[in-house]
């Protein structure tokens, strides 16, 4: 047989092919041993020798792409495509996959992990390309649990050593708002409750920037924070007609689901507008509430930097001539960008309605809540890890022997009860 | 007259490891140490101190590297966490180090297995170490502060991690019959379908065992690395007590937490910027950012509101020193 394979008892060349109940034999016509049997031979050694290798030692492995690798890559494509992304995404989350599966420990991951993988990678390929693409909406596609996902995408972002960018809030206000279906009239919206998206948009994006500035983004999930800061745009452009729809009912109209902490950003937004108010003139007479103050968030808005500037204090800003009377007020212990409690809000004005109300701390909602329990100082610990240890403590948690067999026989009680669980 | 103990600790026979390499990463110079502070008398180069204040000025610290190699900084780690005596039954992570035979002292200042931890303490001229001990000590244990490593209290922060949980290890070297334990202890669950050991808990100090039929054990829940100890002994005196064989062998601390605050709010997005190749912050995930440090090579996880849990550390001072390498960093992005 051309190829220089020689039969390995005697050497000849003479090596013939032949083929015993469908099997593909390599025989010597020689001395007939026969030298291969099958013709799955793939290291390049072995296939000098036609001797026949397992595939999991075979070269064939790091060749070829396996079943379930193929699977993968057309999931990542397919995936690509539902989710409409630009051609060039496709490649990149492909080679991603294919980057991911040279690592054993992927390799050998359960087809759980290695679905939820396809996800990742094409979470990673939108995220480098500011491509608004949340982990929620990746993990309804994929029928995938948040846990298992994130555990695999952090694994990926390590071993891969990627460098992946935060998501990009505003691309996530835009498309997030052009999904709420507010923006014609239909028998489930009423003319009154529906919206240019222009301005929805662009309100919307406004109060976003300003959650963001007054720490009520840093560390939460990003889409509650959009939904609340969605209704209120939406409210606020309308006030009298929409202030009697609720944020679920809001969520229902443009059917998009309401994430379960919308409704406590929508709080802390609106306490936010609340202390702007405070700085505007003529707000301050209004004596507005969470309510009320729907109404004026144009106004605010408009003046937000403004007014942010003058409601708020870091701990470390210098309080200016204004304030330097309320300062020497509220004592020691400020300034150091402690926030226990809001101060100054509107306690300390001395003129009523007069001078705006001083400036509170601008802080996490984290940070302005009241501890829940006071932190124990621990005792001083004179603890050496060698002294002696007593007979009598250590004895205390051993049974009797008639504790022993007073278990012993419930043990077995319980036993015989649950291995008859139906008595007659 | 705290420097007192530490002449006390040094052994006349042991001659200190060679290496110099026995300092943090983070030269001595940096440290200002405050004189009122007991604990940073450790800095201080010991064989000559003669008073408490913390007078740098006649030592010689050019041999300080700038960097500690990977295989200095384990010698380092070797030396003691357990600032008091070493146990002779431990002797076998200290075999690392050159040590003369060991002898079971009581009281910790005489021990001379503290030779490893000490030497970390006279880290200015190991060369020329010129031990001179001193009479045994007869202070009763409780009135000696408890040597924590070189990170002074308030190296520059003022602020000092609280020590949350230690998990160490110790293999008692002699198979179990867990059914048995389960069984003779009140203390103890055992639920072979659910986990293959036995779950022991104890009171003083308040932690948790995993004990193996191998004889394997893992303590967690305490706060002290002295404290992980005792409880891990008293958990192998009642396993002994229950008729095995149990030993206290390869006793290691395998991680330590440590958790401290701030008091000011962290701009997390702009830490993740500047920090790319350490910090993941996801806000889908988790609501903290995941940094970790190379050296030492602890994860922080940083939260909104200025908290900051340190873990992954096999020894106190990592703590401190990821603490005090962070905190600069978090500073730069107090401001609003």
């Amino acid at each position: 047989m051309p190829g220089g394979g020689r039969c390995p008892d005697c050497g000849s060349t003479e090596l013939v092919e032949d083929s015993h109940y469908s099997q593909n034999q390599l025989v010597c016509s020689d001395c007939g041993c026969v030298v291969t049997e099958g013709v799955l031979t793939t290291t390049f050694t072995d296939e000098g020798n036609l001797r026949e290798v397992t595939y999991s030692r075979s070269t064939g492995e790091n060749e070829q792409v396996s079943r379930s690798q193929q699977r993968g890559l057309c999931r990542v494509r397919d995936l690509c495509r539902v989710l409409q992304l630009p051609p060039t995404f496709e490649d990149t989350a492909v080679a991603y996959y294919q980057q991911a599966y040279q690592h054993s420990g992927i390799r050998a991951a359960r087809l759980q992990k290695k679905e939820v993988l396809v996800g990742c990678c094409v979470l990673i390929t939108c995220r480098q390309r500011n491509w608004p693409l949340t982990m929620g909406t990746i993990c309804t596609l994929l029928y995938a649990d948040l846990d298992v996902f994130s555990g695999t995408y952090l694994q990926m972002v390590k071993l891969l050593g990627l460098d992946v960018p935060s998501l990009c809030l505003v691309d996530l206000v835009k498309t997030y708002c052009s999904s709420f279906k507010l923006f014609e009239a239909s028998p489930s919206v009423p003319a009154k409750y529906v919206e240019d998206k222009e301005k929805m948009l662009s309100r919307t994006l406004q109060l976003v920037e300003l959650a963001d500035e007054t720490w009520l983004v840093t560390g939460r999930h990003p889409l509650p924070v959009i939904t609340a800061a969605t209704f209120l745009a939406w409210q606020s452009l309308r006030p009298s007609d929409r202030l009697t729809c609720s944020l679920a009912r809001f969520c229902k109209l443009a059917s998009v689901d309401l994430p379960y902490p919308a409704s406590s950003r929508l709080q802390e937004l609106l306490a936010v507008l609340l202390r702007l108010a405070e700085q505007l003139a003529w707000l301050q007479v209004l004596k507005l509430d969470k309510r009320s103050v729907v109404a004026h968030v144009g106004d605010l808005l408009q003046h937000r930097h403004m007014l942010v500037r003058k409601a708020f204090r870091d701990g470390t800003a210098e309080p200016d001539a204004l304030d330097a009377r309320e300062k020497e007020l509220q004592g020691p212990g400020q300034g150091q960008g402690w926030g226990k409690e809001d101060r100054g809000n509107g306690s300390v004005d001395l003129s009523a309605g007069k001078r705006p109300a001083s400036p509170t701390l601008l802080l996490p909602p984290c940070m302005l809540k009241p501890p829940k329990r006071i932190c124990p100082t621990p005792p001083v610990c004179t603890v050496t890890g060698d002294e002696n240890i007593s007979d009598s403590e250590i004895e205390q948690y051993l049974r009797s022997p008639q504790e022993i067999r007073d278990f012993q026989r419930a043990q077995a009680a319980r036993q015989a009860a649950t291995s008859v669980p139906n008595p007659p | 007259m705290l420097f007192l103990h530490f002449k006390i600790y040094f052994p006349d026979d042991l001659a200190p490891p060679r290496s110099p390499l026995l300092s943090p990463i983070v030269p001595y110079d940096v440290y200002i140490p405050n004189s009122s502070n007991p604990e940073t008398m450790f800095n201080s180069q010991l064989e000559e101190v003669t008073e408490t204040s913390g007078n740098f000025s006649s030592v010689d610290l050019s041999f300080l590297p700038d960097e500690l190699t990977q295989e200095n900084k384990e010698q380092t780690v070797i030396r003691s966490k357990h600032e008091t005596e070493e146990n002779c039954k431990t002797k076998s992570w200290q075999s690392r180090l050159p040590l003369p035979s060991q002898q079971d002292v009581d009281l910790a200042l005489n021990s001379s297995g503290g030779s490893n931890s000490h030497s970390h303490l006279h880290p200015g001229d190991a060369d020329s170490a010129q031990p001179s001990p001193e009479k045994p000590h007869s202070l009763p244990l409780a009135s000696i502060t408890p040597m924590t490593p070189v990170t002074p209290v308030s190296g520059c922060s003022g602020i000092v991690p609280q020590l949350q949980n230690i998990v160490s290890t110790v293999n008692l070297a002699c198979k179990l019959d867990l059914k048995k334990i389960a069984l003779h202890a009140k203390n103890a669950e055992y639920n072979p379908k659910r986990f293959a050991a036995v779950i022991m808990r104890i009171r003083e100090p308040r932690t948790t065992a995993l004990i193996f039929s191998s004889g394997k054990m893992v303590c967690t829940g305490a706060r002290s690395e002295e404290q992980s100890r005792l409880a891990a002994r008293k958990y192998a005196r009642v396993v002994q007590k229950l008729g095995f064989p149990a030993r206290f062998l390869d006793f290691k601390i395998q991680n330590m937490v440590g958790s401290c605050d701030v008091r000011f709010p962290i701009r997390l997005e702009g830490l993740v910027l500047s920090h790319q190749q350490f910090s993941s912050y996801e806000p889908e995930l988790f609501p903290g950012l995941i940094y970790r440090m190379v050296k030492p090579r602890i994860v922080l996880l940083i939260f909104v509101s200025g908290k900051v849990v340190l873990t992954g550390a096999k020894e106190r001072s990592e703590i401190y020193e990821a603490f005090e390498n962070i905190y600069p960093i978090l500073k730069g992005f107090k401001k609003t």
